[in-house]
C-alpha cells in the first residue's frame, strides 16, 4: 500500500446535518457493504447513538475506491459532534489529513459546525464543503452556498449531495481523492502513532484506534505509551472495513485497531503516543491533553437497596468511558449516591440515560455544579465539585469559578435578547462577528456554571430555536459566590443546595422557593419552603396542607375504583423520595436550576 | 349469600351535566323491553336468598310510565323478604305525583331518595335541571303523609356557587325536615357535559371551608354524620348503602349494575343495546381474602364507627393489628382506636384517601 494512495478525512456537521446518514452512503457507494446489511447509520454502534442521531464514541473504517485505474484506501474516521467531546473531536482531527464539512441545505451553517471548522483549520487539515439533504422541498441551497463563500469557500468547490438519494456521492469520492492530501510520515523513523479512541471489549480488552504517523507497527511487538509509560504486547491489528480484518502490521499513514492485552480504558489515554519498547521515538506527538470532568452531579438511586447496583452500572460504564468519574457521596435527604463528573450536560444526560435505561436503576439526580477553586484562609487550596462540600464562610479566603467562552450563532433579529439573557447570566461580551446581514457569531464570555445553570432551554426559547450555541471552557476567576440552602419544613435538604452569585441569590432564592412550592404536592400538614445563605432567610413560601383528598360517593359500583385509585396512588408515592418528614418528587432535584418566574 | 339487591332504571326525561351513571332519555319502547330483560336475568341470576333491602336507583326510575312501575313491582314479588326489609326508590320532583306515590306505598316500597341537589338558579343551569321549590315542598309533605323515609342529596362546591348560595339551600333543605341527607361535592367525571366542556373544581380550600359548614349546620340541626357523604336523624341510616361501607354481598340487575356475589365483583355490560339482546359483563375480578381485608378497612373507614376489631376478626380469623401496622397513625391521631374500633375522626374525613393509603402501605 502505497502512502500517496491513503486518504484520512472526518466528516464534521451539526447534530442532524446527515453525518451518519452521509457516511453510511459512502460505505455503500465504495461497496463496503451491501444494502442489505446497511443498518441504518452503521458507524453508530450504540442504540442510544441511533435514538439520539448523536455520535458518542469514534468509529473508524476503512473503505477501497478505485479512481482512473488507482486503489485508494480512504480512512473515515467518525467524530462525535457535541461540545462536550470536543477533545475527542480534536484528536480525530488530528489524525486526519482532510474533513468534509457538511451543512444542511435546510438549515445552513450553525456555531457547532463554524467551531469544528476552526479546529479542523488549526489542525491544517484540507476541507471539502458539502451541503447535504438538497433532495429536501426547503432546501435553500443558493443562500448555504452563498454562507459557505462569506467564510472563505469557492463555489466551484463546494459539493452538493443527497445521502438519502446518493446524488453527489460519486463526485464527493472524487474530491476527497484529488483535494486531502495524502500522510506524509517517515516509514523509517521510530513508530509514533496517535491514540484517538479507544474501546472496552470483555473478550479483548481495551481496544485501542490508532492513527500511525511515523514508522511501523507488528503483531508482536512490544509497545510504550508515551504518557503514562505503560508497556504492551502487540497481540492483534486489525482494520475495519467495516467488517474487521486482522492485518499483520500497520504502517505510516494507516488507521487501524490495536489489542494488547490492556484491561483498563483508563490506561489508554487519548491523545497519547504509541511507540516501540525497543527504538522509541524521541518526542510525543503534540497536542495531548488529561480529559476533565467539568459538571459534577450527584447520582442516587430511588430504591435505596440498589446502591450496589448503581456502583455496578457505573464501573460497567466506565470501562468504555474514561471520562467518567465517580465516589461514592452521601446525602443526609438522599442516602447513598455517587458524586459523578462528565465532560458536559449532555454527556451528563447520556451517562443518566444509560444507567436507567441499561441497567434499569430508577435515579435521582441532583442539579449539576461545575467544580469550583476555593483558597481557605490559610492559603490551601481545595477543589470544589458539589455544594454541600463548601466550606463554612468564615474559612474563605476567596471563591474561584471556571469562565467559558460562548460562542452564540444567530440570526441577527435575536441579538437583543440574547444580549439580555447573557446579561442575566454574568456574562461579558467579548465581540459580535458578522457572517453576513442575517447571521452573527456573539461571543461572550460566562461563567460556566450559568451555562450549566439552564442556559441552553433558554437561548432555544428565546430565539425559537434558531440559534445553536457552543462553549469552551477557558480559565478560572475569582467571583463573588455563596452556598444558599433549601430548607423544607425548617430542615436544610442538602441535596438542593446551590452555589450562586451574591448578586443574584435574592432573585435565584425566590424563583426556586416558588418553583418548589408548585412541584411539592400538599401534605397532611402545611410545608414551609425557605431559601438562606448562611442562616439568613432570604425568600420563603409555604405549600399549604392537603385540603381534599375524599371520594365523595362510593356505592356499589364505585368500590373497585376507588380500590384501584387508592393503589395507584400508592405507587405513585412509591416514586418520590421521602426527604425528612417531606415527600419530593424528582423533578423537585432539577428545579433549583430553573431560572423561569 | 348475597342479602342486598340494587336494580338500576337507566332512563331519565332530562340529562343532568354532572351525571356519568348509565342513562339514556326515556322511551316507552325500549323501557318496556329492558323490563323484559330485567325479569330475565333476576329469573337467571337470583339464588333464591331471603333479602334485607333493594334499592332502585338509576338514571331515574320514577320516570317510568305507571304501568311499567307496575310491571317493575311484579317483578320485584319474585324476591323472598327478609323481616327487616327496606325498599327504596330513586325519584326525581318532576317525575313524581300521588297517583306513583301511592303505587309505591301499595309495593312496599319504604324510602324514597329525592335528587334535589340545588334550588339556586344559577346551580340548576349549570347541573342542567329544573326544580321548583314549591313543587319540592309539596311533594315531600305527600311523602311524609304516605310515612316514607326519605333522603335528599344535596350538590355543592359548584363553580355558580359561594358560601351564600350553599347556606340557602342548606336552609330550604332543614326546613323540608326530612330523615336524611347526602350532600356531594362536585366530582368531574370523564364522559360527562362537564368534562367535555372542560369545566375545572373549585379550589381544594373553599371546597373544605364548605364541608366544614355543612358538617357544622348538620350538627346543629340534629343529624348524624354517620358516613363521609350522608347525614341522618338518629337511627335512620341508609340500611341498603350501609351493606356497601359494611363490605357485604350485594346483586346488581339491570344493566351497568354492579355485583359483589361469592367473593367477585363484576359488572353488567354498560351498553343498553348490549344489555337488550345478551346478559353480558364488563367487569370482573376475583376477591382473594388478602383483597376481602382491604376493602373492609377501605371501606368500613368511611363510617364514623369505623372498624369493629370484634368483627374484623370474627370474619377473617384475624387481628387487623397483625395485617396491617397503623399504631404510628393513631400515634399520628389520623385514627382513632377507641373502645375495640379503628375509625378517622370526622375532622380529619376530608383527608380519608390520605389517611387510607397509609394504612395499606402498612400492609405487614
Amino acid at each position: 500500500m502505497k502512502q500517496e494512495n491513503i486518504r484520512n478525512f472526518c466528516i464534521i456537521a451539526h447534530i442532524d446535518h446527515g453525518k451518519s446518514t452521509l457516511a453510511d452512503r459512502i460505505l455503500e457507494e465504495t461497496h463496503s457493504i451491501e444494502k442489505r446489511e446497511l443498518r441504518s447509520q452503521m458507524l453508530d454502534s450504540m442504540d442510544i447513538e441511533r435514538e439520539r442521531g448523536i455520535t458518542i464514541k469514534l468509529n473508524a473504517v476503512e473503505l477501497t475506491y478505485e479512481y482512473n485505474n488507482e486503489l485508494y484506501y480512504l480512512n473515515l474516521i467518525d467524530t462525535p459532534g457535541h461540545v462536550d467531546f470536543s477533545y475527542e473531536v480534536s484528536r480525530s482531527l488530528a489524525a486526519c489529513e482532510g474533513a468534509l464539512l457538511v451543512v444542511d441545505a435546510t438549515q445552513g451553517i450553525q456555531a457547532q459546525t463554524l467551531a469544528n471548522l476552526y479546529l479542523a483549520l488549526d489542525n491544517n487539515l484540507d476541507i471539502i464543503p458539502v451541503i447535504n439533504k438538497i433532495d429536501l422541498p426547503n432546501a435553500d441551497t443558493t443562500k448555504v452556498i452563498s454562507e459557505l463563500e462569506n467564510i472563505g469557500f469557492n463555489k466551484e468547490d463546494i459539493v452538493l449531495t443527497s445521502a438519502k438519494t446518493g446524488e453527489g456521492i460519486k463526485k464527493l469520492l472524487e474530491k476527497i481523492i484529488t483535494v486531502i492530501k495524502p500522510p506524509t510520515g517517515d516509514i523509517n523513523k521510530p513508530l509514533r502513532a496517535l491514540i484517538f479512541d479507544s474501546l472496552f471489549d470483555s473478550y479483548r480488552g481495551v481496544i485501542t484506534s490508532i492513527r500511525v504517523v511515523d514508522g511501523e507497527i507488528h503483531v508482536g511487538d512490544l509497545i510504550k505509551m508515551m504518557e503514562t509509560n505503560a508497556s504492551y504486547d502487540v497481540i492483534g491489528l486489525s482494520i475495519n472495513t467495516p467488517k474487521e480484518k486482522q492485518v499483520s502490521s500497520l504502517k505510516a499513514g494507516q488507521v487501524g485497531y490495536v489489542y494488547a492485552s490492556i484491561k483498563s480504558i483508563s490506561d489508554v489515554l487519548v491523545g497519547d503516543t504509541v511507540t516501540l519498547e525497543k527504538n522509541p521515538a524521541q518526542e510525543a506527538l503534540p497536542g495531548y491533553k488529561p480529559m476533565k470532568p467539568m459538571v459534577y452531579c450527584g447520582l442516587y438511586p430511588v430504591d435505596a437497596k440498589k446502591f450496589e447496583d448503581l456502583r455496578d452500572a457505573l464501573e460497567k460504564l466506565k470501562l468504555n468511558d474514561a471520562s467518567l468519574t465517580f465516589e461514592p457521596e452521601t446525602s443526609k435527604a438522599l442516602g447513598f449516591g455517587f458524586r459523578c463528573g462528565f465532560l458536559g450536560l449532555l454527556h451528563m444526560e447520556i451517562i443518566e440515560e444509560r444507567v436507567e435505561r441499561e441497567f434499569n436503576i430508577e435515579l435521582i439526580a441532583t442539579a449539576p455544579s461545575v467544580i469550583y477553586e476555593v483558597i481557605l484562609n490559610n492559603g490551601e487550596k481545595l477543589m470544589i465539585d458539589a455544594p454541600t462540600k463548601m466550606p463554612k464562610k468564615e474559612y474563605i479566603s476567596k471563591i474561584l469559578e471556571p469562565f467559558s467562552k460562548v460562542s452564540i450563532f444567530t440570526p441577527t433579529t435575536y441579538i437583543g435578547p440574547i444580549m439580555e439573557l447573557c446579561q442575566e447570566k454574568r456574562g461579558n461580551l467579548v465581540n459580535i462577528d458578522y457572517l453576513d446581514e442575517e447571521r452573527c457569531t456573539i461571543n461572550y464570555e460566562m461563567p460556566l456554571l450559568e451555562i450549566v445553570y439552564d442556559f441552553f432551554n433558554k437561548l432555544k426559547s428565546i430565539t425559537k430555536g434558531y440559534a445553536s450555541f457552543d462553549y469552551e471552557i477557558t480559565s478560572y476567576k475569582e467571583s463573588n459566590l455563596v452556598k444558599m440552602d433549601i430548607l423544607l419544613n425548617g430542615e436544610v435538604i442538602d441535596a438542593l443546595s446551590i452555589i450562586v452569585h451574591k448578586a443574584f441569590a435574592y432573585n435565584r432564592g425566590r424563583i426556586i422557593v416558588e418553583k418548589l412550592k408548585e412541584i411539592i404536592p400538599r401534605a397532611l400538614f402545611e410545608i414551609p419552603i425557605q431559601a438562606s445563605i448562611s442562616n439568613k432567610v432570604i425568600a420563603r413560601s409555604t405549600v399549604k396542607a392537603l385540603r381534599k383528598d375524599v371520594l365523595a360517593k362510593c356505592y356499589g359500583g364505585d368500590i373497585t375504583r376507588k380500590k384501584k385509585l387508592l393503589e395507584k396512588q400508592k405507587e405513585g408515592k412509591k416514586r418520590m423520595k421521602k426527604v425528612g418528614s417531606v415527600e419530593l418528587p424528582q423533578e423537585a432535584f432539577m428545579s433549583i436550576l430553573s431560572m423561569d418566574e | 349469600m348475597a342479602k342486598y339487591v340494587y336494580i338500576h332504571i337507566p332512563f331519565c326525561n332530562s340529562i343532568c351535566s354532572y351525571c356519568d351513571f348509565c342513562k339514556i332519555f326515556y322511551n316507552e319502547k325500549i323501557a318496556d323491553k329492558y323490563l323484559d330483560k330485567l325479569k330475565q336475568e333476576i329469573t337467571t341470576r337470583y339464588n333464591q336468598e331471603k333479602i334485607k333491602s333493594i334499592y332502585i336507583g338509576g338514571g331515574t326510575p320514577s320516570s317510568l310510565n305507571m304501568h311499567q312501575l307496575e310491571k317493575l313491582f311484579s317483578i320485584i314479588k319474585t324476591f323472598k323478604k327478609d323481616n327487616d326489609f327496606t325498599f327504596t326508590i330513586e325519584a326525581n320532583f318532576d317525575s313524581i305525583n300521588e297517583e306513583k306515590l301511592k303505587l309505591f306505598k301499595n309495593n312496599s316500597v319504604t324510602r324514597i331518595s329525592f335528587g334535589l341537589e340545588s334550588i339556586d338558579k344559577n346551580n340548576l343551569a349549570f347541573l342542567e335541571r329544573k326544580e321548583n321549590p314549591e313543587n319540592i315542598r309539596n311533594i315531600i309533605n305527600l311523602s311524609k303523609e304516605y310515612n316514607f323515609d326519605i333522603n335528599i342529596d344535596l350538590m355543592y362546591a359548584l363553580p355558580t356557587e359561594d358560601m351564600t348560595i350553599l347556606n340557602k339551600d342548606l336552609d330550604f333543605i332543614f326546613s323540608l325536615d326530612v330523615n336524611h341527607i347526602s350532600t356531594y361535592s362536585l366530582i368531574i367525571e370523564d364522559n360527562t357535559k362537564l368534562k367535555i366542556k372542560n369545566i375545572k373544581n373549585i379550589s381544594e380550600d373553599l371546597d373544605f371551608l364548605m364541608y366544614k359548614n355543612i358538617c357544622k349546620r348538620m350538627k346543629k340541626n340534629n343529624y348524624l354524620h354517620y358516613e363521609i357523604s350522608n347525614f341522618c336523624k338518629e337511627n335512620h341510616e341508609s340500611v341498603h348503602n350501609l351493606c356497601y361501607w359494611e363490605n357485604e354481598e350485594y346483586y346488581g340487575f339491570g344493566v351497568s349494575a354492579s355485583s359483589y356475589i361469592n367473593n367477585k365483583r363484576f359488572t353488567n355490560t354498560k351498553s343498553i343495546t348490549e344489555y337488550l339482546e345478551k346478559y353480558s359483563q364488563s367487569y370482573s375480578e376475583n376477591v382473594s381474602k388478602e383483597d376481602k381485608m382491604d376493602y373492609e378497612v377501605i371501606l368500613n373507614l368511611r363510617l364514623s364507627k369505623g372498624i369493629s376489631l370484634t368483627n374484623f376478626y370474627k370474619k377473617y380469623h384475624k387481628y387487623l393489628e397483625d395485617i396491617y401496622d397503623y399504631e404510628d397513625l393513631v400515634q399520628d391521631k389520623l385514627l382513632v382506636l377507641d373502645n375495640n374500633r379503628l375509625y378517622i375522626s370526622e375532622e380529619k374525613w376530608y383527608i380519608s384517601n390520605e389517611i387510607i393509603r397509609r394504612l395499606l402501605e402498612r400492609k405487614k
